[in-house]
Parts: structure tokens; sequence; C-alpha cells
């Protein structure tokens, strides 16, 4: 009896680590693929891929279509980053003709990239993105082997001028935006406390801190921002307790660099958060707005270059004109969340206004970081009406860059203390 | 009437083919079972199978993928076989492997050596020992609290993990960081392990073959650990000691230092997969250098039954599986099949210990013929 | 023959006709057994005729290939223990199953569905209490396992059985592990359950105290049944020795008279602690020359344990061990095994082998670092198993070959395994360990046969022994050891067991083991006093 009990108890775990597996091997329903697009001669969607095993799919070229393959660093669905960047995938496939597009998630920065990279240029695919910083010496590496594929990576800085191109966008001016937005809130909530909650000390998280704190000023002279490193980019429980703790520090509202939507879900009734990356990550009544990326119009202009042969490999920092850069509520056809429509008119039209200037190509970076400009230790950071140049957005001195001004420094009302290096 | 399983306690040795005919069928039962289970969510398991093939197998480059995949498994999967022959269950390679990894990493960013006149050949080997003594110091401190203390090395290694994973995060992330990210400098390319692809210019069919000299080192590791268990002394009094310490002590040996001495060689292994993995696939140190390299070789030391050349086979499996697993998407199918199998694998050892057999029961449930079915040929 | 003469109402098991057929091996041959109600059954027979495989059918473990089963008049068919215990069958294993940090009543309510949610414990002690009484089993119920002795753990299981509501108790060789004493009182317990009409089955294999204890006995040889159910009046030894093994036992051991040769062995002042740190050995002196067997004597735990160890190099001491002349104390077990060591332990299965290893790798643990079983740092397989097979054929081991596991030997071929290591090293000294214990008569014979001829080589042999008699038909000189120190050596012939017994208890004491140190600074004269 005893040795049938062993039997039978080995049995039943079994059964419930299937069950349990079950469970974690349904793919999300975002997972399903996307309807045909244009009835043509080869159907270029991923439903009928050749590759397509049921509700999986296992990446590769369909003959007949221009095939692009995407690598993320986190899993498709993410609410953030690589979610972002599965919306421009899908973008693509639905509007371009006769494209075929693929993915790869979860690809480990490091041990996976190169390997993951390689085998979908073997496979045959004609353009390829690589979507997370730690693989552009991978991507490097695998464009130098295949001349004839172009591939983009996004968010780095290596090119050869050739195949291989790197692309990253103005995100600072929409964190501008969001900052006059987060001004006006607090000023309409009588707490001048609000929170940056940035990923790791780059450059690029200052810049973004900075276009904040810049839009702030405007709506709220007496606003004072803290800032918090929380060292990852995507970490679901990590960010809520960086956003708490913003929050309990007094905080009325914490704009976050990272992926999930934690500081709204981590704001308490009566406080805001504002989201990043991904324009469906914003849907909580505590969520003011979403600063977000719109990969598909920059990834259909890339693919069709490619396309027709006229895409080359360069550094590509595109700004709001070019549509690749959204908040949520004030683009084409969206609705503001309640928290942003009750603000008054006038800040709101401010924001209005100044996106139409960027959509038009009338207002750029380089208005968000125009003098004058004074750093929290109160020196002169950029006189009255000079620009800061491209080179001093993105570098440190620190770290051998080139830059003048350089991105090493605090807006006057942040209250932090800048990073060691 | 009716038939019955019928579980009885092996009275006898079981027969030698039968450990390698449960770890098979361990395999083979989970990629059914997986297959149930890709079924059920929609998919065609078939297809997705002969994919798995296809995508580790189906061309040089797959195959080179595989293997320098297979390369960081195999070495942590001899020093976890190495330390459980001992019975010492060092869950602690993962860990091993980061320390190693920082350890030979240390060479380029102090640096240790003048990166511009040291030839290329010192560098490397300079890294290595670095490697090995990164993982074997970390293999010593559970080993020295185990032995002198009697403090659970499961324990101990298993948060040691931790401790490693971050001490290398504190570096890469300050004194290290390349320009605030979470990662090292490229190192220079006298710091590359040589691979297939740098010979790309004299023969055109290595192009992107990354396989790297991290193989050759697990192979002659395999061989050197087999020597060592299976012919030398040392070996001898590992398998004395893991079977019976009481009787290790009694005749003479030093089960403390052996102890330590063998977490030590162990660490050494996982230790060197870290080394090969920074110098021949990853060429900095970074935050994700190991995908839980540390765990499967858990696993394959277990399905491998500890045999140091087995170990080289499951690796392989275990390489081919990541590599056309992480293909799916959504991906983690991989990773749902490795689960079952360790699963199976240490489920299977009922069969070691027990008798299956299917008879025939009357209508009082008493056996009236036994029917030799054992149940492994069943699978 | 007896199944006629009894009515089954008086049967409390009935075993008819069963045979359990192992792989090769018949281990029950159509054998048939009956339990009368309120008697002590002895089942006796050598290690591996059978005895246990029998009761594990009779307890559901095993499931016969034929025969059949009543268990008080009523068929059974058992799928498991539970449903023996169920029918009142307990049984009392030689290891005992009790968890050592908890207290003898809860060890005893382990298994029962009782009590379900709040444990009244002092509810339970009562009634454990009682119980205890009822059957004369002297035991506090709140006391820990750990705190117990040996014997009193064996109560505690008893109790667990007779608690959990059973009739009929298996007792598998109860006294294997208990000291005289203890074994006595045992045997009064069993008697006064089996007045109150309980049942007894008594496995073992010690002749004198089946006789003390049984009413009637069944004897297996080789799965055979060469006596079912006899009545143990007027019964000799040689009689049920020779229904044991077939053949009559030599209880006469071929021991010539040889003179002592030159001291090996000699230990000065030696003081050490036990496990506990109370002092377990006080400053004992004792000599030992070529050519001698030294048996000491003693109730358990006075030392005997610690004294092997120290020598042995497995415990720390004072004083000084002189091995050949040679510092042995506080060095290692690798120091004494080097200077010509060799050791046969108390526990055969714990401590003298690797039971999952093949015999090659058994009989090379402490030959494997020297030639010719190997080189500078490589072992010999060939050379090893060269070596294991003229072993297995000299010491007559039974073992399907040398590749068979160590536990898969019964115990008397395990003691031959360890011999065949520790005397094919040509050792000076031998310390020996309770070498009987436990061993069928035919395996005793052999393991003293042995010690006999290592004896005529001219080694050393210590012998610690509780079995008077083979200690007195073995040494040359007794010592009696007494809370730590020797209390008197006396030589063989001028020994007797009353002298010995009154040391025993520390009531008497005799000579020293050697003269102090100071006046022993002539050879010759050792070699008179050994002469003696």
């Amino acid at each position: 009896m005893k040795n049938k009990l062993v039997l039978i108890t080995s049995l039943v775990l079994v059964l419930a680590m299937l069950l349990s597996a079950c469970q974690t091997a349904t793919p999300a329903p975002t997972a399903a693929p996307a309807e045909p697009a244009a009835p043509a001669a080869v159907d270029c969607s991923a439903a009928t891929a050749s590759e397509a095993v049921g509700t999986y799919q296992v990446p590769a070229p369909i003959e007949g279509c221009y095939n692009v393959a995407w690598v993320y660093v986190g899993p498709h669905d993410d609410g953030g980053w690589s979610q972002s960047h599965d919306v421009g995938r899908m973008w693509v496939q639905d509007n371009l003709k006769d494209v075929h597009t693929a993915y790869v998630e979860n690809v480990a920065e490091g041990t996976d990239a190169e390997q993951v990279t390689r085998s979908l240029a073997r496979k045959g695919f004609d353009v390829i993105f690589t979507t997370s910083f730690g693989f552009m010496d991978a991507t490097e590496t695998v464009a130098n082997e295949f001349p004839d594929i172009d591939f983009i990576h996004v968010s780095g800085y290596k090119t050869n001028q050739a195949n291989f191109g790197n692309l990253m966008g103005a995100m600072e001016d929409i964190k501008y935006f969001a900052g006059i937005l987060a001004g006006s809130r607090a000023m309409k909530d009588g707490n001048p406390k609000i929170g940056y909650m940035a990923t790791f000390p780059i450059p690029e998280e200052l810049r973004l801190g900075n276009a904040f704190a810049l839009g702030v000023q405007k709506t709220c002279p007496e606003c004072k921002i803290d800032v918090r490193f929380i060292n990852t980019w995507h970490d679901p429980i990590l960010e809520q307790e960086g956003a708490k703790s913003l929050f309990d520090a007094g905080a009325q509202i914490v704009m976050t660099g990272a992926d999930t939507p934690a500081p709204a879900i981590a704001a308490p009734e009566g406080k805001w958060g504002i989201t990043y990356d991904y324009s469906g990550n914003c849907t909580l009544p505590t969520c003011l707005t979403s600063m977000y990326w719109n990969w598909g119009p920059i990834y259909g202009k890339i693919v069709e270059g490619s396309r027709a042969g006229t895409w080359k490999g360069t550094w590509d920092y595109f700004d709001g004109d070019s549509g690749g850069l959204g908040l949520l509520g004030f683009m084409e056809g969206e609705t503001m969340q309640p928290g942003v429509a009750e603000l008054p008119a006038e800040d709101l039209q401010m924001v209005k206004d100044l996106i139409a200037k960027m959509l038009a190509g009338e207002f750029t970076r380089f208005d968000v970081f125009k003098g004058p400009i004074t750093d929290n230790k109160g020196n002169q950071v950029l006189a009255d009406g000079v620009s800061l140049e491209q080179l001093d957005l993105d570098g440190f001195k620190q770290f051998g860059s080139e830059c003048k001004t350089c991105m090493y420094w605090w807006n006057e009302n942040v209250t932090a203390e800048l990073p060691d290096l | 009437m009716g038939l019955r399983l019928d579980v009885q306690k092996r009275t006898e040795d079981y027969p030698k083919w039968l450990p390698a005919a449960t770890s098979v069928g361990a395999v083979l039962l989970a990629f059914v079972f997986s297959g149930l289970i890709l079924l059920s969510v929609g998919a065609d398991p078939i297809r997705i199978y002969s994919f798995f093939w296809t995508a580790s197998f189906g061309s040089w480059g797959a195959v080179s993928d595989v293997i320098v995949k297979a390369t960081p498994l195999l070495l942590i999967g001899l020093a976890c076989a190495f330390a459980f022959k001992m019975k010492l269950w060092n869950i602690g390679a993962e860990g091993q492997f980061y320390m190693g990894a920082f350890f030979a990493s240390m060479v380029i960013l102090l640096p240790m050596v003048d990166l511009e006149a040291t030839p290329k050949v010192l560098v490397l080997g300079l890294m290595m020992l670095m490697g090995m003594l990164g993982g074997a110091l970390y293999g010593f401190i559970p080993g020295i609290l185990r032995a002198k203390y009697n403090i659970n090395e499961v324990i101990t290694t298993l948060m040691l993990n931790y401790i490693a994973v971050f001490w290398n995060n504190y570096w890469i992330f300050g004194k290290y960081s390349d320009a605030g990210f979470q990662m090292t400098k490229m190192f220079p390319k006298i710091a590359w392990l040589p691979r297939l692809s740098d010979f790309a210019k004299q023969y055109k069919g290595f192009s992107g073959i990354t396989l790297h000299l991290g193989v050759i080192f697990g192979l002659i590791a395999a061989v050197i650990v087999w020597l060592i268990l299976y012919k030398s002394r040392w070996g001898y009094k590992i398998t004395l000691i893991g079977d019976n310490p009481k009787a290790a002590k009694y005749a003479g040996l030093n089960i403390t230092r052996n102890i330590v001495l063998v977490f030590m060689f162990s660490g050494a292994l996982a230790g060197l997969a870290g080394m090969a993995e920074v110098s021949g696939v990853v060429h900095r140190l970074q935050e994700r250098i190991s995908t839980n390299y540390g765990f499967s070789g858990v696993i394959i030391a277990w399905l491998a039954k500890l045999n140091p050349f087995a170990v080289i086979l499951v690796s392989v499996l275990f390489g081919a599986l990541i590599v056309a697993g992480r293909e799916i998407q959504p991906s983690g199918v991989s990773f749902l099949i490795q689960g079952i199998i360790l699963f199976l694998v240490i489920s299977s050892d009922v069969l070691l210990k027990y008798t299956i057999r299917v008879v025939r029961t009357d209508k009082n449930g008493e056996i009236v013929q036994a029917k030799s079915a054992a149940v492994e040929e069943a699978e | 023959m007896t199944l006629q003469e009894t009515t089954n109402e008086a049967l409390a098991v009935e075993m008819k006709d069963i045979t359990l057929r192992f792989p090769g091996v018949l281990a029950n041959d159509h054998v048939n057994f009956t339990l009368r109600k309120g008697e002590i059954h002895a089942l006796l027979g050598e290690n591996g005729a059978g005895k246990s495989t029998l009761m594990n059918v009779l307890m559901g473990l095993y499931k016969p290939n034929s025969g059949t089963i009543i268990v008080n008049g009523k068929h059974v068919s058992f799928g498991s223990p539970k449903d023996a215990i169920a029918s009142g069958i307990g049984m009392v294993h030689q290891h005992f199953m009790l968890v050592p940090n908890q207290t003898v009543t809860e060890n005893i309510l382990i298994g029962l569905d009782e009590p379900k949610f709040v444990l009244n414990i002092k509810k339970y002690d009562q009634k454990v209490r009682e119980l205890a009484e009822q059957f004369g089993i002297q035991i506090d119920p709140t006391a820990q396992i750990w705190q117990l002795s040996v014997g009193e753990q064996q109560r505690v299981e008893i109790l667990k059985i007779l608690y959990h509501g059973a009739q009929i108790l298996i007792m598998d060789e109860p006294t294997a592990v208990l000291a005289p004493q203890e074994a006595a009182e045992l045997i009064e317990t069993l008697r006064g359950m089996a007045r109150q009409g309980k049942s007894v089955i008594f496995i073992s294999h010690k002749l004198n105290e089946v006789c003390a204890v049984a009413d009637r006995l069944t004897i297996l040889r080789k799965g055979r049944a060469t006596a079912e159910g006899i009545s143990v009046e007027g019964i000799t030894r040689e009689a049920l020795a020779s229904l044991m093994v077939g053949r009559e036992v030599i209880f006469n051991l071929q021991k010539k008279d040889q003179a002592p040769g030159e001291v090996v062995l000699e230990l000065q002042e030696v003081s050490a602690v036990n496990n506990k740190n109370l002092p377990a050995l006080r400053k004992v002196n004792l000599c030992l020359k070529e050519g001698e067997i030294l048996g000491i004597a003693g109730v358990a735990g006075n030392g005997q344990s610690e004294l092997v160890e120290v020598i042995t190099g497995l415990r720390e001491c004072t004083g000084h061990i002189l091995l050949e002349g040679k510092e042995i104390a506080n060095k290692s077990p690798q120091a004494s095994i080097s200077a010509g060591l060799a050791h046969i332990p108390e526990d055969r299965i714990g401590v003298g082998t690797a039971p999952n290893l093949s015999l090659t790798k058994n009989v090379i643990m402490k030959s494997y670092d020297h030639a010719p079983i190997s080189n500078a740092w490589r072992v010999n397989y060939t050379a090893a198993g060269v070596h294991a097979e003229e072993l297995k054929n000299q010491y007559k081991i039974q073992a399907p070959s040398i590749e068979t596991q160590a536990r898969k030997l019964s115990g008397g071929n395990l003691q031959k395994l360890i011999l065949a290591r520790e005397l094919s090293s040509k050792p000076r000294l031998i310390v020996a360990m309770q070498p009987t214990r436990g061993l069928d008569v035919g395996a005793i014979e052999a393991v003293l046969d042995l010690l006999l001829e290592e004896r005529s080589k001219g080694s050393a042999i210590l012998l610690v022994s509780e079995d008077l008699e083979e200690l007195l038909s073995l040494s040359d000189r007794v010592a009696v050891m007494y809370e730590g120190e020797i209390v008197g050596v006396m030589d063989q012939k001028e020994a007797d067991i009353n002298t010995i017994g009154l040391m025993m208890i520390g009531s008497l004491r005799g000579d020293p083991a050697c003269p102090p140190a100071e006046t022993r600074t002539q050879p010759t004269d050792l070699n008179e006093q050994g002469a003696e």
C-alpha cells in the first residue's frame, strides 16, 4: 500500500504540475496573430506564415514578402518598452504592403543576443530591429557578417554607415509636455512636491528628467522634484516600491523612466502617476498621461527605405515631427485622462499648442533645452537663447564624450544630488 | 477479474541499462507531456518538435549555436555531477559561475597585466586560472561551512548565488560601468577566446560560426572528471565518502579536507564556465551573463546520472532545447520542457527502487499470474 | 505435525504452505507456522534462513507466491502493514522507528487517527502510563526519546504496538541490541504479556535465550522449516544447532597454547571523554603482546567503545598509546592503520562497509593507496578485482560476484568481508569489537576461527565482547572494565565467570593490566609476566 501511495502521489504531482504549466504556457490574447491586412499574391501576415504552429509561431521569412524581424529584451506584452515596439511591428504588418513581420522575445542581453540576431539573419530576414541597448555590439557583429541585410539597433549610438544603423527619438519633448501637465496638477492640488523615478544614472535619464523639470517649471515655479534611481528598466515590484517611497516622501505626482504603470498603481487616492513607453499602460484613474513611443510610422519609413534600397545605416535621432512620439490624451483621436481634463484650460491649451508645433517641426528638443537654464547648484547651464547641442544631450565627459556642456547637471528645481559616476 | 499495477520493492540489483533507460524515458515522456500541453493551447507539437530538430541541428550554424550554448552547461553539469558524486548538493554553480566570470574579467578590468605587451595566450591562460580560482574560492565558503560546522550546503550555496549576482552587479553598475549601463566596456580582442568565425577570412564557411575554444575546455574537463571519478585514488575516496562517510573516516580518510577540496574543484569548473562565457561569448562582464545555467546544470547532472560523458550528451540536448525553444514565440516552451524533464527524472528513480508490473487479479483481488511487463518497457 | 494437534480456536496465526520466491532465491519454501494464543513462539534460524521474510509476509510487506494465512480464524490477504496492524499484529524491528525529539507518548500516538485536532498530552500520558503498568513496563511517558537507553526505546516500541491494539507481537531479534541485564528484563516482560493472553513471535538465533523465553519453536534453514512448532522442553543446544545449520557445531575451538612474544600495544595512563564530554576512560594502562588475545569484558557503556576509538585514532585522549613503539595517540585513523592496526568495528553496516559499493571497492578500503592496488594517482581496478576475488575465495564470502554491493550480503558474509579486508593487511594488532554479535552459529565459528588463526600467526588481538563465554574461550587474558577503568586482568586459565561478574559490577578489583611504567623497563620482565 505504501509503495502504491508513492506511485499515486507521483502521478498526482505530475498532473498538478501539468495543470499549472498549462496556465503559464497559455499565450496572452495579444499573441493571436494579426488579421490579414490586404489581399496580396502572397499572404504575408503571420497567421499563414509557414512556421506558424497554432497559437505559437516561429519567426521565419515568407518567400515573396519583404521580411522584417524584431528582437525584444522583454515579453512582447510587457506593458512597456517591448510592447511599444510590438505595437510598432503590428503597425508595419497592417499598413505596409507585402511585408511579413516576426519577433523573438525575452532575449537575454549578452548571452543570447548575438545568436538570436544571427539566427534571424541566417533565415533570410531582410530587415532586423534589435530593441535594447545591450544588443548593440551583437547587432554590429552580425551586421558585418550579413552585408545584404539591414540592421537597426534602437537606443544605442554605433553604426557602420552601411547596413547597420541606430535609432532613437526625442522623448525629451514629451517629457517636457508631461512636466507642464504635472506642474499644473501640482498647483491645482496645492502640493509642490513631484517625484521622478529614474532607472540608471546615464545621460538619457538625466536628459529626460531635466526636460520634465523644465516643463514643471513652466506651470509651477515653486515645485521641487525629487529623484530616485531604481537601476532597472523593467521590474514591476521594484518599480512599485520606488514609486511608493516617493509618494511616502510627500510627492504629489510621480513620473517614471521605467516600463510598468507602477506610479499609477502605487499612487494613493488624490495623487498621480505618469507612465512611460507604451500608450496602453495608462488606464488607471490615478494615471495622468502616458509619454509613449509610436514606433509604427518610424519603422514603416525605414522598412520602405530598405525595400527601395535608399536606406543607409546612420545614427537616426527623430524628433516629434516624425510622428514617433506621443502624449496620451493629446494626439489625434485620444481622450484625456480625468486627472488631466480637469486642469486649467490655459495650461492644456499651452500643451496642445506646443504639440501642434512639434508635429509641424517648429518645436524640437533644442527648444526644450534652450537658455536661460540654471542648475540646482546655482550655476548657469545655458545663457538666454542658447540651445544645447546634440552631443550635449547624450554625453558625460566622464565617459569620454566630446560634449561641451554635457548632461551632467540637474535643473534648478530638482532637489537631488547628481549621481556618482 | 481485472488488471492492476503491482509495486514491489526491488530485491535484486537493477539491470545495468536501467538508469540510462529511465533518463531516456524521462526525456521522451517529458516531450509527450509537453506535447499534450502544447496541444491543449492549440499548438501543433509535432511541427514544433520537427522545428526543434531543424533549428538546433539543421545547419552548421545552428549546430555551432547549440554547442556554444552547451559549453557552459557542460562545464556546470560536470561541476554539479562531481559534487553530487560525494553527495554534496552544490546548488551554487550559478554563483560560482558568476564569480569565475568576475575573477576572469578582473584580468582585463584592473588590468592585471599589460594588455598591450602580453601575448594573447598568456592573457587567456591567466583569465582561465583566475576564473577557476574565483569559482574555487566561492566553492570554498560552503565547503568549509559544511566540513567544519556541518551547515547544510543546499542553503548556503543557494544563498551565495544571490550574493554573487549582486556582487557582480555592484561592480558593473559602479566602478566598471560603461557609461552608466549595467555592463563593462567590451574587452579588447586579446581577451577573446578564439572562435571559428575569427578565421572566416581564410575559410568562408566559418563566417558566423561562433564555436569558441571553451568547448574544448569542456571536453577536456569531462575527460579529467571521468579520470578522477572512475580511475583515481581521489575518485575512490570521493565515492567512498559519498556512500558512507563513517566508513571513510574509519578507513583513515580526511573527510573535512575532501569536502572542501571537492567543493573547490566543483566551483573551479563552474568558474571556468563563467570565464569561457565572458571571454568566448559575451566579451564583457554584464548583468545577464547566465540564463540560469547553474540550475540547468543540476538537471543535466541528474539526467546524466553523474556520468561525465553522459553530461556531454545531455548538455548538448539542453543546448539544443534552449536554442530551438527560444525561437518559439511567445517564449517559454523550452523552460516548460526542462522543468518537466527534471520532474520526471527525479520521479523515475522510483523505477530503480521498485519493480512495477501489470498483474491480473481474480474476484478477491488476488494476483492470478504475474505478467512480466516492466513499466519502463511499456514506455 | 502440530497442525492437527491443535484446534483452530486456540490459534492466533496459522500460516500454511507459504512459498515466496525472490528472483533466483526461494526465500520461503512451503513453510508452515502456527502461533497459539498466549504463547511465546521462537523463530530460529541462521541469517538468511528466511525468518524475516516469513514475518514480512505476515506483516503484509511481501505477497507470498502461494499459501494461505489465517489470523484468528479468518483468511486474510494483507496488502500492507496497515492491514496487518488492523488485524492486531505488530512488529518491533531491530532498528527502532522513533522520533528522537518527541516524547514517549507523542511517539506512541504517531500513526493513530486520534487525537483529531487538539492534543491533550496529559490525558494520553496517563493512558500510556496505565498501559505500561498493566504489562509491568517501566517507562516515563514524558521523557524524550533521545534521553532513553536502547532498552528503554525498545520498551517504547513495544508499548506503541500494544497501544495500537496488537494481540500478536513480532519481536525481530530483540536482544541483539540489549545488555544482558536488559535482555533478562525484556524476557520477563514478554512472559508477562503472554500470561495476559498476548501471543509473541520471538525471532532469534541465540540458542540459550530461546530456551529461556519460548514455549515452542520453529526452525528455518535455507527457506525450509526443519522444525515446526516443537516444544522447547528437553531439547539440547546441540540438537537445536544442528537443526539450524544442518551439521554439528563445534563449539570447542581449536586453540593451541603458545607463548606470547614482544609487546605490540601499550597504553600508558590513557584518559578520554565520551560524546557528552564526561570522563569515559580513566588512566587506562594496558599491554598486549604478539600472539596474544586480550579480552575486554564489561557491561556495555563502561568505556569499551572509547577504548577502541582512542586506539584506532577516532577519538582524542591524554596519555600515550604505543603501537610497536610508535606513538599513535591523537594522530589519525590513518596513522593507526599505517602503524599496523586492523579494526573490526562494532557497526558492520554503518562503519565497517560502504553498503552501496561493490565487494571490490569495499576490500580495498585500506589498501587503495599503495601498490599493487594503486600507483601514484590511479587505482588499478583490475588488480583490485584480482585481490577481491582472492579474498572472496580465501575467506569463503558467499556472494554472486565481486561486483555485488556490500549491502546485499548477509551479516555473516559482511563480517567475513570486513575480516578479509582487515586481516589481509597482515596487521600487527587487531582490534575487534563485538565481532560475532548478531551472527548465526556458522558465521560465529568462522569468525572465531579466523581470529585464532591470526593469533597463531603472531598478531596481537584486542577483543571486546559482551559475550562472556566467547570471551573466556577465546582470550589468553581477560581485562575487565568498569566506569572507564581497568579493574582487573587475569589469565584465562585462572579466570572464572563469577569473579569477572563481580568486577564488572565494580565490587572487586584485581591486578593491573600492566605494572606501572617505571617497573617495566626490562623487556624480559614483560615476557615473564605474559608467560605466567
